[in-house]
């Protein structure tokens, strides 16, 4: 699993390539609190991603409540059929925003 | 395969069944659903059973023909059936949600059919995905 982040305007871009499971969510989930701390708007782009794990859920549920609190928005883009299947099973389709694609995402929020 | 309580363990089986994925010309979505499955089935097996110097194993056998794909997680824990536990309730808000105890309805869902048994003081669990309906 690797974590990159660039930034667009005032959103910070940030993609998760290989898998989001109990063995990678620990290294992803310490990342991802470091990245959010200050930031407002995070488009997360799954483009890369192969799969997540309800440990992978867990992670991103930690970071939706982490930008709730301060303010921010979080989005997510690039979904595999997989991925997406995990956020509908899940109920995370409902409570977490995503977008179709890097565009629509930017442009969103 | 067989693989210890040990952190890598879950890593050790993905890696495996990428391997099998491949050599067997699984479909990707197939192998996606069955990686998740295995992940929360072992992350939960390994964390409900024996830790120390005597470790409880988990092996994993996969089993394939034309129409379906056969997973038997086999692990010497104490007796725990995964799917005994209520499903979450996944309508709850993000705020209100708890976080865990999604991972055994992930399993249910992703796959068509799960099966679990006590045999010889081993837990026996079966994921069973139908090629079909990849």
């Amino acid at each position: 699993m690797q974590i990159f982040t660039r930034t667009s305007d005032d959103i910070h871009i940030v993609s998760i390539a290989g898998s989001l499971d109990s063995t990678t969510s620990p290294e992803a989930q310490k990342s991802l609190t470091a990245m959010l701390a200050g930031a407002k708007k995070v488009a997360l782009d799954f483009t890369e991603l192969d799969y997540i794990s309800s440990a992978g859920l867990r992670v991103l549920l930690g970071a939706a409540k982490q930008l709730r609190a301060s303010g921010g928005k979080l989005g997510m883009f690039g979904l595999n059929q997989s991925v997406r299947e995990v956020f509908e099973i899940s109920g995370f389709a409902t409570i977490l925003s995503i977008y179709k694609s890097e565009a629509e995402a930017l442009a969103a929020m | 395969m067989s693989v210890g309580a040990h952190p890598g363990g879950v890593g050790e089986v993905n890696a495996a069944l990428a391997e099998f994925a491949e050599t067997h010309a699984l479909p990707e979505d197939v192998r996606r659903d069955l990686s998740v499955a295995l992940d929360d089935l072992i992350a939960n097996a390994l964390s409900h059973g024996r830790t120390g110097p005597d470790p409880c194993s988990v092996t994993v056998e996969v089993k394939l023909d034309q129409e379906r794909v056969t997973v038997i997680v086999t692990d010497d824990g104490p007796p725990f059936d995964p799917f005994a536990r209520a499903a979450p309730d996944t309508s709850l808000s993000v705020e209100e949600r708890p976080i865990g105890g999604l991972g055994i309805h992930l399993v249910g869902q992703l796959m068509d059919k799960v099966d679990y048994q006590r045999r010889d003081n081993h837990n026996v669990v079966v994921l069973v995905k139908e090629l079909a309906n990849g």
